[in-house]
């Protein structure tokens, strides 16, 4: 092995400008690749960190419409869901693949505290909702089991919307434990969360059976949201919301086939779409990154080409003394794989410190998205997956490069090498 | 019979067909001293070639040792060149960007001998060859005479059935001419290594003991030449 390097660093060293101006392309092009994948993968991480903010197996069911008759009754009929369907949804029937089910009900109302005021919209939600929704809790804690069974008047809110009740340089978390009024009632306030850019800001969350009993909701429930299990594939989802909305529907005597009588919102898909996306993406990202690196090989190629041909009558010397095709054949692919892979390491390595200093630079500043900040690209940068995939298409791409020139070089008869000059 | 050479025939189809060898019958014994003398064109540098298994030919039998020498692969080819022939060629053929001790070791690099143990060798070799002090030097570094003798060292050092020697002092003054042919002579007679000579010149073939002669691809006299008096010039006369 040290004979083999001891050969291809006398081979290099005479020809060092040649060897680094055409390392120069194949750097350029992993350089390109590692770029390229990195800032797709911090668009994508931006992406993600957008659609982000519920649990990718949570599904959101709201009333709808009948589009069919069915039962007697006409169709256009207005579906309100009710506590029977939160109990069907959390019943044995399917059990199987749901877990964690809450529902919701709201109500628009006036938030004060002090002077300040704005006009906010209270969300019964159960304690399972957090994670559903994926609410992060800064100050204090979420709603729990008890609030729910005692009805207790508590909130949840926003820093943004704790803002608007404090005046400026006051600390968010001095609210905590205050009380404030919601309509005409006052709610303790026990946690705050952070501000999610997704979703409204006047949302203010309190225990379900509280807005339920306290603004006379009845039977009637805004919402139900569950998280689903063991449905793995996109087969499985389509069969079990088809199951799912037909026991709906017969509850509410609409056709067990009718589509729009309850709405299903299944995040599954969407994260099928989502991963489906990033698949794209960094195929595409792949494929202009491996046509960059194209232009590299050739050169590697090229120049190889130009070494075997000067040096076809040492080729010759060294078959005449002993050495078989093989020997020759091994000389100039690993020569060609060490440029390749040096060169690579090379652009491999800027292009790496290329994706920390987007992270540092791009990776920090925002924009301006439907009146959302959006951060452009989230931790932008290649995993140690890609540097190993490099690693491969670069020794690849270094033997394909030596490839054709080493076949000539070993091809050629000794005493034609031994003629040449 | 060390070499034995029965009815070879070769012949170049290059546009027009043109037969270089037309039968040769040649046998050579373990230990002899041989040059093969003819004018250019007399197909005496084919036969070289055949004889170090650098080129093939068409229809006859060639012997290395009782071993025919026919339809060899490349890689079995290399490995009869390594094992049984070493070449000195006249334009010394060393590897310009290795130093002398290097260009020595390489036939042992492909026999796959350890680093240590060629280095070891091929400094031996260069020693008896009185360059020693030589063997961190480049070839362009040398003279002809010290580049004609690490080619020597190089040709030796697998310990070779044969040795040919492709006009040897053909890049070389005359002074430098007679000292190379005694030193194959010495070697010839102290290790008893074959060695076989092919020249133009009556004087380097007049050192040898046996001069082959051969003209248009066919041998012609065989002069035993034990005594050194083949040479026009005679016994004592310099060469060239």
């Amino acid at each position: 092995m040290k004979d083999l390097f001891t050969e291809i660093w006398e081979s290099v060293r005479r020809n060092k400008l040649r060897t680094c101006l055409t390392g120069f392309a194949v750097s350029w092009g992993i350089f390109m690749l590692i770029v390229l994948l990195g800032a797709g993968n911090g668009l994508m991480n931006s992406f993600m960190q957008g659609g982000g903010g519920f649990a990718t197996n949570s599904v959101s069911v709201g009333g709808g419409w009948t589009s069919k008759p069915y039962d007697g009754l006409k169709a256009g009929r207005r579906i309100r869901l009710d506590d029977t369907d939160v109990a069907l949804t959390g019943s044995d029937v399917f059990a199987d693949h749901v877990d964690k089910v809450s529902a919701t009900v709201g109500t628009n109302a006036t938030v004060s505290y002090g002077r300040k005021y704005f006009s906010g919209y209270i969300d019964g939600q159960y304690p399972s909702a957090q994670e559903m929704s994926k609410v992060e809790i800064r100050y204090g804690r979420f709603l729990n089991d008890k609030d729910i069974r005692d009805s207790r008047k508590v909130v949840v809110m926003p820093e943004s919307t704790a803002e608007k009740l404090l005046d400026s340089g006051q600390g968010v978390e001095s609210l905590l434990g205050k009380y404030v009024k919601v309509g005409s009632l006052a709610f303790q306030v026990v946690g705050i969360s952070k501000s999610d850019r997704m979703r409204n800001d006047n949302n203010l969350y309190a225990p379900f059976t509280t807005v339920k009993t306290v603004y006379g909701k009845g039977q009637e429930v805004g919402s139900i949201s569950f998280t689903t299990k063991g449905l793995d594939t996109e087969a499985a989802n389509e069969e079990f919301e088809k199951q799912y909305k037909a026991a709906l529907n017969l509850h509410h005597r609409a056709a067990p086939d009718d589509e729009r009588a309850v709405w299903v919102w299944n995040r599954a898909h969407q994260n099928v779409q989502m991963s489906q996306g990033r698949k794209i993406l960094s195929t595409a990202l792949w494929i202009i990154g491996l046509f960059t690196l194209l232009g590299g090989i050739v050169g590697v190629s090229n120049i190889m080409l130009i070494t075997v041909k000067e040096r076809t009558h040492e080729f010759g010397i060294r078959k005449a003394i002993g050495a078989s095709p093989w020997d020759i054949t091994k000389l100039i692919i690993s020569e060609s794989i060490s440029i390749t892979a040096f060169f690579g390491y090379i652009g491999m390595f800027l292009g790496m410190l290329t994706c920390m200093l987007l992270d540092k630079t791009l990776g920090q500043s925002t924009m301006s998205v439907m009146d959302e900040q959006v951060a452009m690209l989230v931790n932008p940068g290649v995993g140690l997956d890609v540097a190993v995939e490099a690693t491969l298409v670069l020794i690849i791409a270094g033997t394909l490069a030596g490839f054709f020139p080493a076949r000539k070089a070993a091809s050629v008869r000794p005493i034609e090498a031994l003629r040449a000059e | 019979m060390l070499i034995e050479l029965k009815d070879v025939n070769k012949t170049y189809n290059n546009g027009q067909p043109l037969h270089v060898l037309k039968g040769i019958n040649l046998g050579i014994d373990s230990g002899e001293f041989v040059s093969i003398m003819g004018a250019s064109g007399s197909g005496k540098s084919t036969l070289l070639n055949i004889l170090g298994i650098l080129d093939n030919y068409d229809t006859g039998e060639y012997y290395i040792d009782g071993r025919l020498i026919k339809n060899l692969t490349e890689k079995q080819a290399a490995d009869y060149r390594n094992r049984m022939i070493g070449f000195i060629f006249q334009s010394f053929n060393l590897i310009s960007f290795k130093t002398a001790v290097e260009n020595v070791e390489l036939p042992l690099f492909y026999q796959g001998v350890s680093r240590h143990k060629r280095h070891e060798m091929a400094m031996q070799f260069l020693d008896r060859l009185g360059l020693a002090d030589w063997a961190g030097h480049y070839p362009n570094e040398m003279s002809g005479g010290q580049k004609q003798r690490v080619a020597i060292a190089r040709a030796l050092i697998t310990q070779p059935k044969i040795i040919l020697a492709d006009e040897p002092t053909g890049a070389l003054d005359s002074k430098t001419s007679e000292e190379v042919m005694q030193l194959l002579g010495q070697l010839n007679k102290e290790d008893g290594v074959t060695i076989i000579v092919v020249t133009h010149e009556s004087g380097v073939a007049n050192c040898t003991d046996k001069i082959v002669h051969i003209k248009d691809g066919i041998i012609g006299k065989i002069e035993d030449n034990r005594e050194h008096r083949a040479s026009v010039f005679g016994i004592n006369s310099t060469m060239k």
